[in-house]
This record gives structure tokens, sequence and C-alpha cells, in this order.
């Protein structure tokens, strides 16, 4: 590895640069020449059509993948191979089922090989600020998907990334619970000051949460437009801000945005 | 205020409770297939001369009185120093290579072709080849067993090893997992499963096998022989009484031993 000498720079660095990358699998080009970067503590939602290379984006970020070409560099330093400082959570649910929710979060930490001890303070920890301490003993398939898609956040947590990589970590559950888990993620997003890059066909979910949303193009993936939410969190799910920039989104993906001309919560006019 | 679902998410499924009427629910249906043999059998020894069908009671009394006798304890323990050094020969070899082949495809295709040719050939068509090569005794029938139960293992293992999902080796690989902990935490439980059954199924062939090898290897000693032998001399009782032997010890080993060590293995799968 090598070791730099040069003085820290007087400008902040951002904690992921992406410079022209360019991914492709075969003749099949998924990402196109793309450029981007994401700044510390910052939460980038990546919104775009199925199939537009989002996902790829991630595990080239977690170093699942090497790029065809370009760079990516975290704090600097071109990513090969995955680190546990920067953790994915997969879409599906990818707990073991042969671990307990407990082995299950602890699973990173074991990988680490850290002793026992340490390893029983952090998982009952991180199980208690999920709300999973009663289930500890539990195997996956006796959970719901709400509470397998809590135990896969504690796991990331568990190791202490400074960037998460969230593959649609809620596209699975049902509305309801979808909901309940973007709060808690909130709340841990803002007490950790970590940087998040969240994939996710969810547009509410991504103008709820994140400082700027990313809107690709369809395959092959480019960057189709950035759009910065200046809204302090927790915010108002029914804000006009919100139903505003869900119409910008909607119509920039080239979806009817049919609710700003039925109803809108906090408009004001009377029959 | 942003909505919150609360207690939406389904209540996780308590431990199943299992008492004696689960127990009995469980015997049962053995309990009733045992009586309908002795049921038939008693049938038939009423329609034949006692010198051909024994009744159960006169070859249980037979059972008895050969436990006692040293010479038939003697032929019992070698048929099991038989099949245990077969049979634990043949796991180890079919999971050795099958853990090789799962990794190496060329290998699995050669396996495959292998299999497919050899599996065929019924074991115990082998036995005048190898009495000729390795002259009387132990040998050739342990190499019969070995051939026996080497295949369900081996293609066992060897599909469970390609059918290790990738997203649960990507799980531990974004957590820094190295080769040996990929294997230790990923690997060897998802094929746990695989090698139980791979040994339920060849222990069932190398059992077959062994009584098949005894009867036509031209040994003087164990429980195909003891009935290959009684048979020979018209003794039909003692016939029986073999064949009751080795019923009872094989349920005994499969449903108790290694029925429960499946279970035992594989708790997740079983809650």
């Amino acid at each position: 590895m090598e070791v730099s000498l040069a003085a820290p720079a007087a400008e902040p660095r951002p904690k992921i640069a992406v410079e022209k990358l360019v991914q492709s699998f075969g003749a099949l080009t998924v990402i196109d020449r793309m450029s981007l970067s994401v700044a510390e503590g910052e939460f980038l939602a990546i919104i775009g059509p199925s199939g537009c290379g989002k996902s790829t984006l991630l595990r080239v970020l977690a170093g699942l993948v090497s790029p065809t070409s370009g760079r990516v560099r975290i704090d600097g330093v071109d990513v090969d191979g995955p680190d546990p400082r920067r953790h994915l959570v997969f879409q599906e649910h990818a707990l073991y089922p042969w671990r307990t929710v407990y082995k299950n979060v602890a699973l990173g930490l074991e990988i680490e090989r850290e002793n026992a001890q340490k390893i029983k303070r952090k998982v009952t920890g991180l199980l208690a600020l999920v709300g999973l301490e009663p289930f500890a003993q539990y195997y996956p398939h006796q959970l719901s998907g709400g509470m397998r898609q809590r135990a896969a956040l504690a796991r990331a947590l568990a190791v202490e990334p400074d960037v998460l990589l969230l593959d649609e970590p809620f596209g699975a559950l049902d509305a309801m619970t979808r909901l309940t888990l973007q709060d808690e993620l909130l709340r841990i997003w803002l007490h950790s000051g970590k940087t998040v890059v969240l994939v996710t066909h969810d547009v509410e979910e991504a103008l709820f949460l994140a400082d700027r949303v990313l809107i690709m193009t369809t395959v092959p993936g480019r960057i189709r437009e950035i759009i910065p939410v200046g809204e302090k969190r927790p915010r108002d799910r029914g804000s006009a801000n919100l139903a505003a920039l869900k119409r910008t989104v909607l119509g920039i993906l080239g979806l009817e945005p049919v609710i700003g001309n039925v109803r809108v919560p906090d408009t004001n006019f009377s029959i | 205020m942003a909505e919150r679902a609360g207690t939406a998410e389904a209540v996780a499924r308590p431990e199943a409770h299992r008492g004696w009427f689960d127990g009995f629910v469980r015997v049962l249906p053995y309990a009733v297939a045992f009586a309908s043999i002795l049921l038939g059998w008693q049938l038939a020894a009423l329609l034949f001369p006692s010198y051909l069908i024994p009744p159960p009671r006169k070859v249980f009394l037979r059972v008895i009185e050969e436990l006692g006798r040293r010479s038939f304890l003697v032929t019992v323990g070698r048929s099991f120093y038989r099949l245990a050094v077969g049979f634990t020969l043949a796991s180890a070899l079919g999971l050795a290579i099958g853990l090789f082949c799962g990794i190496w495809q060329f290998f699995r295709r050669t396996v495959r072709a292998l299999v497919a040719i050899l599996q065929s050939v019924p074991p115990i068509a082998w036995v005048p080849l190898f009495i000729v090569l390795l002259g009387f005794g132990d040998a050739p029938i342990i190499l019969v067993i070995i051939i026996a139960a080497f295949f369900p293992m081996t293609v066992s293992v060897m599909n469970a090893v390609e059918q290790v999902e990738a997203l649960h080796v990507d799980v531990a690989r974004v957590l820094g997992a190295d080769r040996a902990q990929l294997v230790a935490k990923v690997y060897a439980p998802a094929v746990i499963p695989a090698i139980v059954t791979g040994a339920q199924v060849g222990f069932g062939n190398a059992w077959r096998s062994l009584i098949a090898a005894e009867m036509v290897g031209g040994v003087n000693v164990g429980l195909g022989w003891f009935i290959n032998f009684a048979g020979e001399i018209a003794d039909m009782t003692a016939v029986l009484a073999g064949i009751f032997v080795i019923g009872v010890f094989s349920a005994l080993l499969d449903g108790l031993v290694l029925e429960r060590l499946k279970r035992r293995l594989l708790k997740w799968k079983y809650l």
C-alpha cells in the first residue's frame, strides 16, 4: 500500500469519488462513464428504471466487482476488493438460515476475530437498537420479513462501517413495515453520521431520507439528474415541498404524476 | 408527522412444544408397520409347514438363543466391523471428492460421467473380480461396501457445493472473510444437510451390499454368510432369525442414530 506523505488537502476530500466508471459484462455495458462524488456523512439515494445498473454500481462501490474502466476511490484510496468499512446490505434478505439472529448479527465480528465478550456486548446492544432483543435465539425462517431486514441492518452496523451501501433494503416489505424501517434507518443515520448510498425504486423513500436524489437513465446507466432535497430531517412525508419534488422526479422518469392534480395533503383549497 | 406502523409486523412463530402425544404420533406408524409384518408372517406360517416357514415365536426364541452363543456374536461383530470400515472410508472419500468436484468444474463433469457409468453396475457384481485380485477375506467385501456407499455421498456433496448461494458468499466477502473463513462459515454449514443425506443413503446401500457380499463372497463368518449357510442346510428358523437381526439392527441404526444426528445437526431446519 502506498503511504501518502502529502499534507491533508485544504478542501474536504469526497468520501466516495467515482470517475468515468464504465462497467460492462461481455458486450453489455451496464454503467457508462459515470462520475460522482459523495461527501462524508451524506445520504445519497439512487433511483432509476429497473436494470439500469443501480445494483451494479453498489457492487462496484462494495468492491465485489472491479470496474471495467475508470476509478472508484473511497477516502482517496482505490477500491480493490471488499472491506468491512464499506458494508453492502443486500436486496433479498441474506441472513444465513443456519444461524440464529444473534449469530447472524455476530457474523462480521467473528470474521474480524473479535473476542467473545466484545461480540456479546456489541450484538446485544445492536439487537436492542433494532428492537430484536427478544428474538435473539430465533432462526431467520421464524421471523417476518421486516424483522429479517432489521437483523440484516444490525449485522451491517456491527462491523461499524463508515459507508453503508443499501440495495433496495426495504423493497420486499409491505408498505407499513417499510415506513417503520425508513424511520428507524433515519434515526440510526442521524446518530451515526455514516455515509449512506441507498438504491431504491421508491421515489417517496428517496425524498424522505436523502440529501440528494440521483436519477439514472436506462441501460447503459448514466446520471440523468441529481436533485438536492434541501429540507431538514426528520421530514414530513406529506409536505408540499416533497410532493412537488416527487412530481418533478416522476416527470423526469417519464411517469405521469397523478397525485399532484388529484390530492395534495397540504394544499389549502376550499370547495 | 410520519406515520408509524408500529406493530404491523407479524409475530414470530413460537417454538413448537413436543409432549408425549407428539412422541406417540411419531412412533405409531412404525408400530403399525411392524405389526403388519408380524401378522403376514404369522398367517404364512399357518399355511406352510414349519420347516418351510417357522412362526415368529420360534424365530424369536432362536434369536435369543443365538445371541447367547459366542460364534453368533463373532459373526455379527465381524459384519459390523466390515460395515464400519467400508462405510467410514466411503463417506470420507465421497466427501473429499464431492467437495473437490464442487469447486473445480472440470472434475465435476468427469466425475458425473464416471458416476453415471459405474452406478449402473450393482456393487455385488464386482465380487468375483475382487476375490481374484485380493483373495478371500474382509478386503473384497469392504471394497464392495465402499463402492456402494461412495456414490450417494459424492453426488450429494457435489450438488450442494454447486448450489451454495452466491448471495451468502457475497455477504461473507463484504464482511471481509478470507478463503478459510468462507469455507468455515459459508460452505461447510451450507453443505452439512447434503452430507447427512449422503450418509443416510450411503448407509442403506452399504448395509445391503454388506449382506449380499457376505453371501457370495466366500467368507465363513458374517451375517450374510450365516443366512446363506443356514439356507444350505435347510435351517429356515436360522435364516429368518438372521433376517430378523438384520432388519432390527438397520432400523435401529437408521432411525435412532442417523436420524437423531440429522435432527441435531440441522436443528435450524426442524424448528
